[in-house]
């Protein structure tokens, strides 16, 4: 979840009188995560990003405490594309898409040019899924020559933000720090580039031009957004267009020109959605005023009006999350209020049934605690090192993980013991004898299909325990699960003492081993007395 | 026959006479201090300290938290203070000199590295060897012993109490003059022979002093995470809802895909989930669901689909999967049988550095659902009965947002204790492209939490790792899991 720290009198500057600590926020369905003096840090789900800018946040809750109410004459474009935007056709396979637009009439001082940055920037974190999918350019637009060019090259060169001189864009790739965290995107070229008609301005999706570098002295905007994606570029210029036309901005369209075809950007065009009251109820399991649809519709950002009891609502397009009825309906239950829900029983009784294994791996834990074993709960991860070798065993086929954050991890466990064995040696000042058991999955391949068995697992340690001992437990587990006809054959499985490790038999399939742990293995795991273990097999 | 032997002038110890006799320590304890009392024997105790253990310091004899912590430092090379959620290591390792704090960064110090690689810590020597003779001679202890248990009983893992030890036994003139004989009538450990042949009827039951101490017993326990992942099974069983399991290695598909989460979302980063390099991909099977399982995400984010990156293979990390796997059954369902109940415990899977605070894998509950007419209202009312059973009665309710449910919502609680918001669950109505691409046409109700933090709140430990560590002395001597 991304977070947002907006000043409180920078909010109430952009009209939002509500005290912003007293609920509201919560209300709307984000968190306050802090506030600190005079600033808020608030965390916007992933949903809303139009409320990680502090003019939309402003805007979204001003109008859901019923201060402010959405624009009627719909958000509008200023005057006749002027500029144009010129694509190659060698980006196809790069990031292809770009949208434009020209903003006028803005103010960047006193903090505003702080809060675009940011903005932007975490617009291009989040919905551009670290700038990948899309990146936002903004430029002074009265230091920018147009015709405009997006194309792609193996070299060009750029001034980079706060560079001095021309660098070749491998340079400005490699030697800015934008470049180093998001050079990756664009590799070794060929570099995506939007050009004026003197210069280039941006080396997007990395780093803009320090030519025409935007300051709070800046009253005019050129704004870009490249990317991967049509739909995404179109949205996130949307995103922009309608925060800035909410604080007095005026935005002028650009033509961006694809070979043959032309499209004009932004487009700003309001979605129509029509839903039914009963659809709202159904959902919130609560009766609406029908009188008050159009103020609670009203509340969520929506321009709506009534068709007996349908209500068509008018989506405005910084709402990017609204994909179809159902958005709607879970504004409306955000206006209606959760705490306002009466909770509902369900009719109709129901029967609820275990599941099968894990109603058995229970009645056998209550066996296991009748022979004195406590249970442990270990973790499925693990490593080569703890699974075969501390366990002197050949290492076997594993599921094994792809790349770890911690290093101890690198499979899933194949067996049981080895986890016992771990928790016996860190318990060393324990008092003896101590007896432990598990109950879980491991985690085998077929071919290449990992398959997830059930086992039970147990362990012993005290000064006399032996192969007598564990045979005498196991078989008495068996009688439990039913299993009265097994035999022992004598075998070789890793980590046991040979001569001292035994084979159970059932119905002429072996379903496990049992014997006295080896001491190099004790040793490994550093127990300090002797040990019995056995391992059955569940399914 | 304590008083025969000692007559005989045999047993100048406890554990000589108890082997004499073939009598455990405490029954020669009992049997001394019987003799005491009524001054046939004279024992002679020194006084001096005994030190016991509390369950968190048992906890410590394999390692302390600030040794765990210098271990962390060594083997990462870097680690930020902030996130170093366990205090007492970061002060003790402070006040131990083992680290420097420099621009929120722990820089180890000589001492530090010492300790990182197996040196020796006062601390943890004279509590190992507190653990097996709690006797202290104060007297004896040099000063670096000394000052490591003064920090043991401020830290409030020791208690000191006074103790009397039998350091000699003689028997007393009174005693001598006692007839051993006619005193053995007098009953010790009843014995088969007494209780079968009638003697004991011509017997009288020596007293025992009650108050002596005895030996600790160990019982076998479950391990608390079972137990209390048994109290959640309950109280979805007794609320109706059917148990249902799910495949722990998964297809990013069933974990992802066919709950609308976007192939590019960073959540699917290598980041945040474990993807498996053996088997890389898993086969999805119906063909028919991952067809309309592509139209939705195609519909729906815009965005191509690709079935390679739905194969991938990975660990779950909720287990929301279970969940969409049983929609996806839902269509063979007789339509009498609505409304349909179920639910799953089980473990999931992040790609986290384990340390405090984070685990790599921890255990989910989940469960949906699905009829007709289902509500918010209804889902608050299930939530809110479920939580009840766990002794949560303030469940509230506010909006939220999960990318397979529209509405959204969160249930949350005001912690007394903590005087914190604590999260409860994730919740809602499952979308209507989500529950079409499963092929039913229910409204689906579903849910999904953790449940780790909550047992932290029932168990009184500090941290997760704590829980996993299964040692012995922990296991066996810890509280019952108390709800409510």
């Amino acid at each position: 979840m991304a977070t947002a720290r907006f000043n409180i009198d920078d909010l109430k500057r952009l009209g939002l009188k509500a005290d912003i600590a007293k609920g509201i926020v919560g209300s709307i369905g984000m968190e306050i995560e802090k506030i600190e003096g005079n600033e808020v840090v608030v965390d916007i789900t992933p949903n809303r990003p139009d409320m990680l800018d502090i003019v939309g946040f402003a805007r979204a809750l001003s109008m859901f405490a019923g201060e402010q109410t959405p624009r009627e004459g719909h958000y509008g474009l200023e005057g006749e594309p002027m500029i144009e935007v010129a694509v190659s056709q060698r980006l196809k396979e790069i990031r292809p898409y770009i949208a434009a637009m020209v903003v006028r009439n803005v103010d960047l001082k006193k903090g505003n040019l702080r809060y675009l940055v940011e903005f932007t920037e975490k617009l291009a974190d989040t919905n551009g899924r670290r700038r990948r999918k899309l990146a936002i350019g903004l430029h002074d637009f009265g230091k920018v020559k147009p015709p405009i060019t997006y194309d792609a090259a193996k070299d060009g060169e750029i001034v980079p933000l706060e560079g001095k001189a021309k660098q070749s864009f491998a340079k400005a790739v490699s030697g800015t720090d934008q470049g180093k965290e998001y050079g990756g995107i664009v590799g070794k070229g060929p570099y995506p580039f939007v050009a004026d008609a003197e210069k280039t301005i941006s080396l997007a999706p990395i780093i803009n031009s320090e030519l025409t570098k935007i300051t709070e002295a800046t009253t005019e905007l050129f704004v870009e957004i490249t990317g991967t994606s049509l739909f995404a570029v179109n949205d996130a210029l949307n995103l922009l267009a309608c925060r800035f036309i909410d604080v007095g901005g005026q935005v002028q369209p650009c033509t961006v020109v694809y070979g043959k075809k032309a499209e004009l950007t932004p487009e700003l065009n309001y979605r129509e959605m029509k839903v039914k009251d009963l659809d709202i109820e159904r959902a919130l399991g609560a009766i609406i005023d029908q009188n008050k649809v159009i103020t609670m519709a009203n509340r969520m950002g929506y321009v709506a009006a009534r068709y007996g009891r349908d209500t068509m609502f008018y989506v405005p397009p910084y709402r990017l999350d609204v994909l179809n009825e159902q958005d709607i309906i879970d504004d409306m239950a955000v206006a209606y209020g959760y705490e306002r829900i009466n909770p509902i029983p369900i009719m109709g009784s129901s029967i609820g049934i275990e599941d099968e294994y894990t109603a058995r791996a229970n009645r056998l834990a209550r066996t296991m605690l009748g022979l004195g074993f406590s249970e442990a709960v270990n973790y499925y991860l693990t490593n080569e090192q703890v699974s075969f070798e501390n366990m002197m065993a050949k290492e076997g086929k594993s599921v094994k993980v792809a790349e770890a954050k911690t290093e101890a991890i690198t499979m899933l466990r194949t067996t049981l013991l080895p986890g016992l064995l771990q928790n016996l040696g860190s318990s060393s000042h324990d008092p003896m004898p101590q007896m432990l058991f598990e109950i879980g999955p491991v985690f085998n391949l077929e071919g290449k299909s990992p398959i997830e068995a059930k086992r039970v697992a147990m362990v012993g340690e005290h000064a006399r325990a032996n192969f007598a001992e564990i045979k005498s437990y196991v078989a008495a587990v068996l009688r439990s699960m039913g299993i009265d006809d097994f035999s022992l054959k004598e075998g070789t499985e890793g980590g046991f003492i040979n001569g001292r490790c035994a084979l159970i038999v059932a119905g002429g399939k072996q379903i496990g081993y049992l014997g006295e742990i080896h001491p190099q293995v004790l040793n490994n795991f550093r127990i300090e007395e002797p040990v019995v273990a056995a391992e059955i097999v569940l399914d | 026959m304590v008083l025969g032997l000692l007559k005989e002038g045999k047993g100048s110890s406890i554990g000589e006479i108890g082997k004499a006799l073939k009598l455990n320590e405490d029954s020669v304890m009992w049997a001394l201090e019987g003799l005491a009392k009524e001054g046939l024997v004279s024992v002679e105790r020194r006084e001096g300290q005994a030190a016991k253990l509390t369950e968190e310091a048992k906890g410590y004899l394999g390692g302390f938290p600030e040794e765990d912590l210098v271990r962390e430092a060594s083997a990462t090379g870097e680690l930020k203070i902030k996130d170093i959620r366990n205090q007492i290591a970061l002060s003790w390792a402070k006040r131990n000199g083992w680290i420097d704090i420099r621009e929120g960064m722990i820089k180890l110090s000589k001492a530090g590295e010492a300790i990182a690689h197996k040196g020796a810590y006062a601390q943890r020597t004279v509590l190992k060897e507190l653990a097996s003779s709690p006797e202290v001679d104060l007297s004896r202890l040099g000063k670096e012993r000394k000052e490591a248990l003064d920090s043991l009983k401020t830290r409030g893992l020791i208690e000191l109490k006074s103790s009397n030890v039998i350091t000699s036994i003689a028997i007393t003139e009174k005693g001598r003059r006692v007839d051993t004989e006619a005193r053995e009538d007098g009953i010790g450990q009843l014995t088969r022979d007494a209780i079968m042949g009638g003697k004991w009827r011509e017997m009288s039951f020596r007293p025992y002093d009650v108050s002596a101490s005895t030996a600790e017993s160990h019982p076998a326990r479950l391990h608390p995470m079972h137990e209390f992942i048994d109290v959640i099974r309950n109280a979805w069983l007794g609320m109706g809802f059917t148990e249902v399991s799910g495949p722990i290695i998964e297809s990013a598909f069933w974990n992802f895909d066919a709950l609308f989460s976007p192939q590019d979302h960073p959540t699917r980063d290598m980041q945040d989930t474990f993807f498996l390099s053996n088997p890389k991909e898993i086969d999805i099977g119906d063909i028919a669901i991952l067809n309309r399982v592509k139209k939705m995400h195609e519909e729906g984010w815009r965005e191509r689909w690709q079935e390679s990156v739905a194969k991938q293979a990975l660990l779950r990390t909720h287990t929301t999967s279970v969940s969409a796997r049983y929609m996806a059954r839902l269509s063979g369902v007789l339509e009498g049988s609505y409304p349909v109940k179920m639910f799953s415990v089980g473990k999931v899977f992040r790609n986290e550095s384990i340390d405090y605070k984070h685990l790599a894998e921890f255990n989910h509950t989940d469960g949906i659902i699905a009829g007709d007419n289902l509500s918010l209202a209804n889902l608050m009312d299930t939530l809110r009965k479920f939580y009840q059973q766990l002794g949560i009665d303030d469940v509230k309710f506010k909006p939220s947002y999960f990318p397979f449910v529209e509405p959204g919502l969160e249930a949350y609680y005001y912690d007394e204790k903590l005087k914190d918001t604590i999260e409860l669950c994730g919740a809602g109505i499952i979308r209507k492209e989500i529950t079409r691409a499963m092929g039913t046409d229910k409204t689906v109700l579903a849910w999904g939490m953790g449940i780790e933090r909550l047992i932290l709140h029932f168990l009184d430990i500090e941290s997760l790792t704590e829980l996993y560590k299964n040692n012995v002395g922990w296991l066996r001597a810890r509280r019952e899991l108390k709800i409510q």
